[in-house]
């Protein structure tokens, strides 16, 4: 599995669709923060939130998981895949895991790179900065989200054999299911994997989060075991689905 | 013992054997109740036209598609039971594929990270298939068809496997490509290597394979050392003597005058079926006819490919 792994990542390091990606996660990343810190007054109690939750990771590795799996069918280079590994089920455990991991990298890079630019334009601005514990707390929080987000792009990407279909699938789910069904059916939304999980997860409120006043939050810890939830049952139908086919 | 040569033991039985694959897709037969088997050291060649059910065959044998019934095995296990299965067998598909954005180099260095072979077999098996630095550090979506064939070969190589399956190798290749194709093929059998090799064109094989396997739609037509094969083809529809005479239109009164099915090709050769070059001589001699050629007219190698694999159905 080790080799798989490391495969796997191997893959991400070596194509510019990974590299381009990521780069623009970062890249609006800092922005918001650059633009947050520089235009606004956050407080001492909102500052965290407001400056140095604009971690754009989760959104970005949940696409690039899509995109990483589905590349596999589009490009037919899933059948050197299952020639190198002929355990389908291995295979698809072990590109989980390396968008896992990868997402986790990509968090921490975007908190590094966000605390190193909110800090000083706060600092220059004589504005109030958060303590370290709680920007430690808080890149915890959003590595654990990108990894589940990672895992969780592998698995539903598994489903879908086209590379457009599911990347467009993923955008509206993401962006109108979820966002109707958190305006209309509160109370089903909060056990949305796209956002309200996410969101939960990270111990950002519904109301930091632009979410309104309707839906409830799980706790943190109960949201992060429903999105494993999410992606085990996924994962499951993905493999199924990857055993089962031929590939002709 | 590197990792690349961990696990060999598919050669100690058999190389490669098919019992009985059969797949159906829909209503089509693609595969029906075929076997046979792949020796150690030799070249064999599988044959059959296009749709014959080659890809299937092989694609079954790789675990890539499930088979309805029957297996593929190699040394007496299943390829995806197989402990490294990427040392044991190298494989080239037909339709070899690789992301368009990655390098050739970093396509090798994935599978061989994958197949837990050393890094240091990338740029062995890229010398290997004459892809130079400058090509090895090109995007795929660079290379011609022939770069693209070199690079799924330096692939299937890398874990320096016992046996090689390829199928439709020469496609994409030059002549100087296709020569290469061919001493690769017979460099790997004299290494002991078990080589399969398919292919619709019975000529893209012949000067390289020792065994052959024919199939058309989907079944076994004929297997066996390529001679044997081809004689057997040869025979399938009688004996056919050519000859020719000086005085042709008295030699075609009287071997007509037998009951001798004849032909001519316009040149003052006379094809007869049915008979052997002794029986058309014996009549020549009888009457006393001059002969200036006389022999068994033997099938073109596309011509006995055709006659093992026209439609019998």
């Amino acid at each position: 599995m080790t080799a798989l792994l490391h495969a796997e990542l191997i893959k991400l390091r070596t194509t510019r669709t990974f590299v381009a990606l990521a780069a623009t996660a970062v890249g609006i990343s800092l922005l918001l923060a650059a633009l947050v810190s520089s235009l606004t007054e956050p407080t001492e109690e909102s500052v965290l939130i407001d400056v140095f939750a604009s971690d754009a990771s989760s959104f970005f590795i949940l696409v690039l998981a899509v995109i990483g799996i589905s590349g596999e069918w589009r490009h037919r280079t899933i059948t050197s895949s299952l020639l190198a590994a002929p355990d389908r089920l291995r295979f698809l455990a072990a590109k989980t895991l390396a968008f896992a991991a990868a997402g986790i990298l990509l968090s921490l890079l975007i908190s590094i790179a966000v605390t190193i630019v909110g800090l000083a334009i706060l600092t220059v601005r004589d504005l109030p900065t958060p303590e370290a514990g709680e920007l430690a707390g808080l890149a915890m929080r959003n590595a654990l989200v990108a990894a589940l987000l990672g895992a969780f792009g592998v698995a539903i990407g598994a489903l879908v054999r086209n590379q457009v279909v599911a990347v467009v699938g993923l955008l509206v789910l993401t962006f109108v299911v979820e966002t109707t069904l958190i305006t209309f059916v509160p109370e089903v939304a909060r056990f949305g994997p796209f956002t309200a999980l996410p969101t939960a997860t990270a111990d950002i409120s519904a109301e930091d989060a632009g979410l309104g006043d309707d839906i409830e939050l799980l706790a943190p810890g109960l949201a992060a075991l429903a999105m494993l939830a999410w992606i085990g049952a996924a994962f499951a139908t993905g493999a199924a689905l990857l055993r089962r086919r031929d590939l002709e | 013992m590197s990792a690349a040569g961990a696990g060999r033991s598919v050669t100690a039985m058999a190389a490669i054997e098919i019992q009985g694959l059969t797949k159906r897709f829909g209503k089509v037969h693609a595969v029906t109740d075929l076997s046979f088997t792949v020796e150690a050291g030799r070249v064999t060649g599988f044959l059959g036209p296009n749709g014959a059910g080659k890809s299937t065959t092989l694609r079954m044998l790789l675990g890539l598609i499930r088979p309805d019934a029957g297996a593929g095995l190699f040394g007496g296990r299943r390829y995806e039971d197989l402990p490294h299965p990427s040392a044991q067998v190298g494989v080239v598909l037909e339709d070899a594929s690789f992301h368009p954005g990655r390098t050739g180099r970093n396509h090798l260095r994935v599978l061989a990270t994958a197949g837990r072979h050393p890094t240091g077999r990338v740029d062995e098996v890229l010398a290997q298939v004459d892809l130079g630095p400058a090509a090895a550090n090109r995007r795929v979506k660079g290379y011609s068809m022939g770069m693209r064939q070199r690079l799924a070969i330096a692939a299937a190589l890398l874990g320096d496997p016992e046996v090689l399956i390829l199928d439709e190798p020469a496609n994409g290749l030059d002549p100087p490509g296709i020569r290469w194709m061919r001493d690769l093929l017979r460099s790997q059998a004299a290494r002991g290597r078990a080589v399969l090799v398919s292919s619709h064109l019975l000529s893209e094989v012949a000067q390289s394979a020792d065994d052959v396997v024919v199939i058309s739609h989907g079944v076994l037509r004929a297997s066996g050392p390529l001679r044997q094969v081809l004689g057997a083809a040869n025979g399938a529809g009688g004996p056919v003597t050519r000859v020719r005479a000086a005085d042709g239109d008295r030699l075609a009164a009287l071997l007509r005058g037998r009951g001798i099915t004849l032909e001519s090709d316009g040149s003052g050769v006379l094809l007869a079926h049915g008979v052997p070059p002794e029986a058309v001589g014996a009549v020549a001699a009888e009457h006393r006819v001059a002969l200036t050629e006389l022999g068994a007219q033997s099938l073109s190698l596309e011509e006995a490919f055709l006659e093992l694999t026209e439609d019998r159905k």
